[in-house]
C-alpha cells in the first residue's frame, strides 16, 4: 500500500483546455485573417493586449513541437532540418530553430499552414531573444519592434536606488513607444482598458501560481513536477488573461485543499528533489523513472518563477509571492501607470528574467532558498545545450552545492532537441547518484 | 564467502572472484558487438585462475553499461560505487578517482570511509574517453605500448585543441604533414586527453591522493600528462587498473 | 615601430607589470568587452587592460562555465584563475553576451578582486538608450570617484576621450591606408595593433601609433604580392597562427569587422552635450556587436560598405564555436554580402585552431576568388 493518498486534479482538464484554446485562438486567426502578434512569451507579454489578437509564443510553441512529437518526432524533425538546411547552426536555442522550421515548411504544429503575424514584438531578455524575432520577421517580411531589456541585480548585490529608478525609466519608455509603434504598424487603435486589465492579471495570476508553488513545500508534495509542466505553462501562454487568474484560483483552493488532507502527487515519495532548467520535453519519463526510487521532483527555479511574480524579503533572506496592483492598493488608471508599474515588475520581481542574465552570489541564494524552504535533499541539473539563458550559471551552482553538502546531480540534454540527450545515460546516472544518497529502487528492495 | 563481480564495459568484460575479501582470480576479454562470448572468456579466465567451478560462486554483482546484454547476476551497481569500495580497499588514502573507460570518463570523489561525496561523467565529447585514444594511436600506426613510450620522449609542448574529438583528430593530422616529431605528437595527444579528464576531474573538486584506474590509465604517457596536467606531486596507478569495478561489484555481493 | 605592436601582444604581462612599477600610484582595471568606457577610467588616471586568452587548451574552468559556452570566455576566466592577471587592482564588465558575463562573474566568484559591473543597455536604436546610458555612466564615474578617492571633473573626462579618441583616430588612419593596392601594413601586424591598443596605456601608445604613420608606413609594401584583398568579420580573434596563415596562402587581409579590430575602434566621439552624453553617444553609435543590432539589422549595410570601400574579394567569417550572437547574425549577413556581390567564407574557431584544413579551405576560396579575375 502507498505511503500517501494520491488522488488526480480536479483542474487538470480545464488546464488542457485553456492550453488548447490558445492555439486553436491562434489557427482560428489564421484562418479568418484577424491580428496575430508573435514572440517570446518571456516577454512583456501584456503590452499587444491592448488589441484584439492571439498571441503566438515561440517557447510554448517549440516545446509543443518537441512534446506533442514524443511518440512520433518526425514532424518537428522537419522543422530542425528546415532550420539547418537554411544555415542556421545547431547549437543554437532549439525553441528558435524550431520556429524558423515551421515557418520554413509552412506548417503549423497544430495544425495546417504557418500563421504568419501581423507583427513581431519581442523584449530583449536573453542574447537570443530580441534577434530570434529580427530573424523571423526578416524570414516572414513583417514589421519587428522589441524592448530592450536591463534586469535589476540579485538583491545581495545592492544595486542603488538611482540605478533601479533608470532601469525602470528606460523600460517603461520603451513600453509607451511601442504602443504608439503598434499601432502605426497595425493601423488599430490601443485599447488602455484593455491593456490595464492584461498587466492586472498577468500580475493576479503569476501571483497565484506562485502562491500554489508554496504549496508545494508541503511533505507529501502536493504537486510533483511532471504535473505542473501543465498547470505552470497556464501563466506563460496566457497569464494576460482573466481565464488564467480564474483558473489559478481554483487550482490554488485545490491545492490548498490536498495539503490540508495530505493527499500527495506520488504515493510513495520518500526522496525530493530540485529540477534545473528546463525539462528535456521529448524524454518527460524520466521524472517518473525517479519515482522508480520513491523520488519526487517537486519543481524548479524555472517551474515556479518563469512567469514572473516572486518578491524579496530582505529580512529573512527569502522570496515570496509578490502582491499585484490591487492588492498593493494600487489601481491603474492610465497607460503610463500600466506601464510604470509592469516595467516594474518584470524587473523586481522577475527573478528568472534576471537569472538568465546574472548568476554569481545572487542565482547561489535563490537555489538554496528553494533547497531549504521546499526540503530538498538533491538537486537534479540539467545542463541544457538547447538555452544559454537557463544554463548561465549552473557549473557555479553546482559548485556552490558541492561546498554546501547538498547533493547534486548533473545530466547533459537539450530541452527542445531530442538528437543531443540520451536517455540510457540519463537514467545511469541517476541510478548511481540515488546509489550515492543510500536509495534503491523500489523493486530491488 | 565467495562472491564475484563481473563489469560489462563497453569495450571489455572484466570478472573478479573474492573470497573473504581477497582476490583469487580475474578474467578479462574484449567484446565485439556481442559480449556475452566475452563474458564467457572471461569467467572461464577467472574460475581458472581461482581454481573453482561456477556454482561455486554464491553470489555475483555487475556492473558495466552492457550487463544486461549479458545477464547471469544477481545484483546490480553503479561503476561509480563499485570503483570506489574496490579503491577503499586497494588504496584507502586516495580521495579522488579517475576512472578512464572505453566509452566513459569518471571523476568520483570519496571521503576516508570510501563514501561516494560527488562524481561527474565526461559528457557529450569523446576527447576524455579511451576510444579517442586508441583512435589516435591508430591515426599514428602505433600500438598502445609505443605510444605511451614515444609519448615520454618528447620534450615540446604543443597545443591541441581538446574539446572536440574531430578537431582534435584534424589537429593530429596538420602536425603530422607538417612533420612533426612522433614523439612531439604523442605526447600533444596525451596531453590534450589528459586536459579533458582534468578539467572533469576539477568538478569534483578533487582532493589528494587521485588514483587513475580505467582500461586507458595502462597508458604511461597519459599517467605522465594527467599528473601534469592536474599539477600533482603524486599520481597514484595501482596494479589491476583494468578490474576496479568488477572488484568492487564483488566486494558489494559478498557484503549482502 | 611596428615590431612594438607584437611585443606589447606577447609580453602583455611584462609590459604592465613594468608600467605599474612606473605608476605605483595608479590602479590597474581588466574589462572584458569593448562597451567598457575607457575614457572614464583614463579620466581617473586608471589603466584599462583588455584581458584577452592565451590560445591554450586549459582544464580550471569546467567547474566553472559549462561547455557549450565559447571557448573565447573560458580561455578569459582561465588567465584568471590561473593567477595570471593577479596585478589587477581591478575587473570591470558592461552589460555584455551571457557568455563573457560569466568569465566576469566566476572571476568575481573565486578571486578576491574589486568589481564593477556597468549595467550598460543592449538596444542602439531606441532614444531611450543614450538618457540610460548617461545614467550608467554616471554611476559607475561615482564608483570610480569612490575607488580612487578622487573626483571626476568634466575636464578629466575631456582628456579621457582625447587619449581614447587619438588612438581611435590614429588607428582608423592605419586602416584607411589598407585601402591602397599595396597595403603598408599587413592584415597580421594591424590585428597586433588593435590588440595592443586594448592592453597597453594609451598615451604611450599613441605615441608609438603616431611614429609609425609619420616614419614607417609610408612608401612602405607590407607584403611582395598582397594577393587577393579580404575582410575579416566576426566575433572575438586575436588567432595569430590563423592570420598568418591566410597572409601567407595568397590573401591580405584589408579589413575587419571584429571586436580586437575595427569594432573596437571606429568612430571617435561627437560633441552633442556635456562629457558623459557624449561618451554614451559614442558607444551607441559605434559599429555594434550584433546583440546590440536590434530591433532593426543595422550591421550588413555596414559590413557591406566596408567591403566597398576597402575593395576586397571575399570575406572570411571567423566565427567562435558556440557565439549564438554571432551565429545569428551569419545567416542575413552572408546572405547580404553574397547578394553585393562579396563571397563568404564561414570557418568555426576554438582557442586552437586546425591549421591545416584551415589552410585547404582558405586556398581553395582564394582560388574561387582568383579564378573571377580571369574572366
Amino acid at each position: 500500500m502507498a505511503k500517501y493518498k494520491t488522488e488526480s486534479l480536479r483542474c487538470w482538464d480545464k488546464a488542457k483546455e485553456l492550453r488548447q484554446g490558445v492555439y486553436d485562438g491562434i489557427a482560428k486567426a489564421r484562418d479568418e485573417g484577424t491580428m496575430i502578434v508573435a514572440g517570446g512569451t518571456e516577454s512583456a507579454i501584456a503590452l499587444p493586449a491592448g488589441f484584439d489578437m492571439e498571441f503566438l509564443g515561440g517557447e510554448p510553441y517549440g516545446a509543443s513541437c518537441t512534446f506533442m512529437g514524443i511518440k512520433d518526432s518526425s514532424k518537428y524533425m522537419k522543422y530542425f532540418e528546415a532550420a539547418e538546411a537554411a544555415k542556421f547552426p545547431r547549437d543554437l536555442c532549439s525553441y528558435m530553430r524550431l520556429g524558423f522550421g515551421s515557418f520554413l515548411c509552412n506548417s503549423y504544429a497544430f495544425g495546417g499552414t504557418y500563421p504568419k503575424p501581423t507583427f513581431n514584438l519581442q523584449t530583449h531578455i536573453c542574447d537570443t531573444h530580441g534577434k530570434w524575432y529580427q530573424i523571423m520577421s526578416e524570414l516572414e517580411g513583417v514589421p519587428y519592434n522589441c524592448v530592450d531589456y536591463v534586469p535589476f541585480e540579485w538583491e545581495i548585490e545592492n544595486e542603488s536606488e538611482e540605478s533601479k529608478d533608470l532601469k525602470r525609466d528606460y523600460v517603461k519608455n520603451q513600453m509607451l513607444d511601442v504602443i504608439d509603434w503598434m499601432e502605426k504598424v497595425s493601423g488599430k487603435e490601443f485599447d488602455d482598458e484593455k491593456f490595464i486589465n492584461a498587466v492586472n492579471w498577468e500580475c493576479e495570476a503569476t501571483n497565484l501560481w506562485a502562491r500554489c508553488c508554496v504549496v508545494n513545500r508541503s511533505i507529501p508534495a502536493v504537486m510533483d513536477e511532471k504535473m505542473m509542466f501543465s498547470l505552470y505553462v497556464i501563466a506563460v501562454l496566457m497569464r494576460q488573461r482573466k481565464a488564467a487568474v480564474d483558473f489559478y484560483r481554483e487550482l490554488l483552493d485545490e491545492l490548498e485543499d490536498r495539503a490540508a488532507r495530505g493527499i500527495a502527487a506520488f504515493g510513495d515519495e520518500r526522496l525530493r528533489l530540485l529540477h534545473d532548467s528546463q525539462p528535456p520535453w521529448h524524454s518527460l519519463e524520466i521524472f517518473r523513472y525517479l519515482e522508480e526510487f520513491g523520488a519526487v521532483s517537486i519543481g524548479a527555479n524555472y517551474s515556479f518563477a518563469l512567469s514572473g511574480g516572486w518578491a524579496y524579503d530582505k529580512e529573512n533572506e527569502t522570496w515570496f509571492p509578490a502582491d499585484p496592483p490591487r492588492v498593493a492598493g494600487v489601481e491603474l488608471k492610465t497607460r503610463e501607470d500600466a506601464c510604470a508599474w509592469y516595467a516594474n515588475w518584470l524587473l523586481e520581481y522577475h527573478i528568472v528574467l534576471r537569472s538568465l542574465r546574472f548568476s554569481g552570489r545572487g542565482k547561489n541564494q535563490r537555489m538554496h532558498d528553494i533547497v531549504k524552504k521546499w526540503h530538498v535533499d538533491g538537486v537534479m541539473m540539467h545542463l541544457n545545450r538547447g538555452c544559454e539563458g537557463t544554463a548561465v550559471g549552473q557549473m557555479e551552482m553546482r559548485y556552490y552545492f558541492s561546498e554546501n553538502n547538498i547533493p547534486s546531480l548533473t545530466y547533459e540534454g537539450n530541452h527542445a532537441d531530442k538528437r543531443e540527450f540520451d536517455l540510457p545515460r540519463t537514467k545511469a546516472k541517476i541510478d548511481t547518484f540515488m546509489e550515492t544518497l543510500g536509495v534503491r529502487k523500489f523493486s530491488e528492495e | 564467502m565467495i562472491s564475484a563481480g563481473m563489469d560489462v564495459g563497453a569495450k571489455t568484460v572484466k570478472v573478479v572472484i573474492v573470497k573473504d575479501g581477497a582476490i583469487i582470480g580475474k578474467g578479462i576479454a574484449t567484446a565485439g558487438l556481442e559480449a556475452t562470448g566475452a563474458a564467457g572468456a572471461a569467467w572461464e579466465q577467472a574460475l581458472g585462475e581461482a581454481g573453482l567451478a561456477r556454482d561455486a560462486i554464491e553470489k555475483v554483482t555487475a556492473t558495466g553499461a552492457r550487463r544486461e546484454e549479458v545477464g547471469g547476476y544477481d545484483d546490480a551497481m553503479s561503476e561509480v560505487v563499485a570503483d570506489a569500495l574496490a579503491m577503499h580497499v586497494a588504496v584507502p588514502e586516495a580521495r579522488t578517482i579517475v576512472d578512464v573507460g572505453a566509452e566513459e570518463g569518471r571523476a568520483i570523489k570519496v571521503n576516508a570511509d570510501g563514501k561516494v561525496l560527488d562524481f561527474a561523467v565526461n559528457e557529450k565529447c569523446a576527447a576524455g574517453a579511451g576510444a579517442f585514444i586508441e583512435a589516435m594511436a591508430r591515426a599514428m600506426q602505433v600500438s598502445m605500448a609505443e605510444f605511451g613510450k614515444l609519448a615520454l620522449e618528447s620534450t615540446r609542448t604543443i597545443p591541441i585543441n581538446a574539446q572536440c574529438a574531430i578537431f582534435a583528430e584534424s589537429e593530429v593530422v596538420s602536425l603530422v604533414h607538417d612533420e612533426t616529431s612522433r614523439p612531439d605528437i604523442c605526447k600533444a595527444v596525451n596531453d590534450a586527453i589528459a586536459d579533458r579528464l582534468a578539467a572533469m576531474s576539477r568538478r569534483v573538486l578533487l582532493q589528494p591522493k587521485v588514483a587513475l584506474i580505467g582500461g586507458a590509465a595502462l597508458g604511461i604517457g597519459l599517467q605522465d600528462s594527467l599528473k601534469r596536467g592536474l599539477d600533482l606531486e603524486e599520481l597514484v596507478v595501482p596494479e589491476n587498473v583494468q578490474f576496479f569495478g568488477a572488484h568492487g561489484a564483488a566486494l558489494s555481493a559478498s557484503e549482502q | 615601430m611596428i615590431e612594438d605592436f607584437k611585443r606589447i601582444y606577447e609580453t602583455r604581462h611584462e609590459y604592465i607589470k613594468g608600467w605599474k612599477e612606473k605608476h605605483p600610484d595608479r590602479k590597474i582595471m581588466g574589462y572584458m568587452c569593448t562597451y567598457m568606457p575607457e575614457e572614464i577610467l583614463y579620466a581617473a588616471n586608471v589603466l584599462p587592460i583588455r584581458i584577452l586568452g592565451a590560445h591554450e587548451p586549459q582544464n580550471v574552468t569546467e567547474p566553472h562555465i559549462m561547455g557549450m559556452f565559447c571557448p573565447f570566455c573560458r580561455d578569459v576566466l582561465a588567465q584568471g584563475l590561473l593567477g595570471r592577471y593577479d596585478y589587477l587592482d581591478g575587473i570591470g564588465i558592461t552589460y555584455t553576451c551571457q557568455h563573457i558575463t560569466q568569465a566576469y562573474e566566476s572571476w568575481v566568484l573565486h578571486k578576491k578582486i574589486d568589481s564593477f559591473f556597468i549595467a550598460t543597455q543592449n538596444s542602439t536604436q531606441t532614444p531611450r538608450a543614450l538618457p540610460y546610458l548617461r545614467g550608467q555612466l554616471k554611476l559607475f564615474k561615482e564608483k570610480l570617484e569612490d575607488w580612487t578617492g578622487k573626483e571626476i571633473t568634466e575636464e578629466d573626462l575631456r582628456r579621457g576621450i582625447e587619449i581614447v579618441d587619438t588612438t581611435r583616430r590614429l588607428m582608423r588612419e592605419v586602416y584607411e591606408m589598407r585601402k591602397a593596392e599595396d597595403p603598408p601594413i599587413s592584415g597580421l601586424d594591424s590585428m597586433f595593433m588593435v590588440v595592443a591598443s586594448q592592453m597597453s596605456d594609451k598615451e604611450e601608445f599613441n605615441g608609438i601609433l603616431e611614429d609609425v604613420i609619420k616614419n614607417e608606413l609610408p612608401g612602405r609594401k607590407a607584403m611582395e604580392d598582397p594577393g587577393i584583398r579580404l575582410m575579416m568579420i566576426g566575433s572575438e580573434n586575436d588567432d595569430v597562427k590563423f592570420i598568418d596563415m591566410v597572409e601567407n596562402s595568397g590573401g591580405s587581409i584589408v579589413v575587419d569587422d571584429h571586436c580586437t579590430g575595427g569594432r573596437y575602434f571606429w568612430n571617435t566621439t561627437e560633441k552633442t552635450g556635456d562629457a558623459l552624453t557624449d561618451i554614451a553617444d559614442r558607444y551607441i553609435k559605434r559599429p555594434p556587436c550584433p546583440i546590440k543590432d536590434i530591433p532593426a539589422r543595422n550591421r550588413t549595410a555596414h559590413l557591406i560598405s566596408l567591403a566597398r570601400e576597402w575593395d576586397v574579394a571575399g570575406v572570411v567569417e571567423i566565427q567562435q564555436k558556440f557565439c549564438d550572437p554571432h551565429e545569428m547574425d551569419k545567416v542575413a549577413i552572408s546572405k547580404g554580402l553574397e547578394e553585393a556581390g562579396f563571397p563568404t567564407l564561414y570557418l568555426e574557431f576554438d582557442v586552437t585552431v586546425p591549421v591545416g584544413p584551415f589552410r585547404i579551405r582558405i586556398e581553395a576560396f582564394l582560388e574561387t576568388l582568383g579564378s573571377e579575375d580571369l574572366f
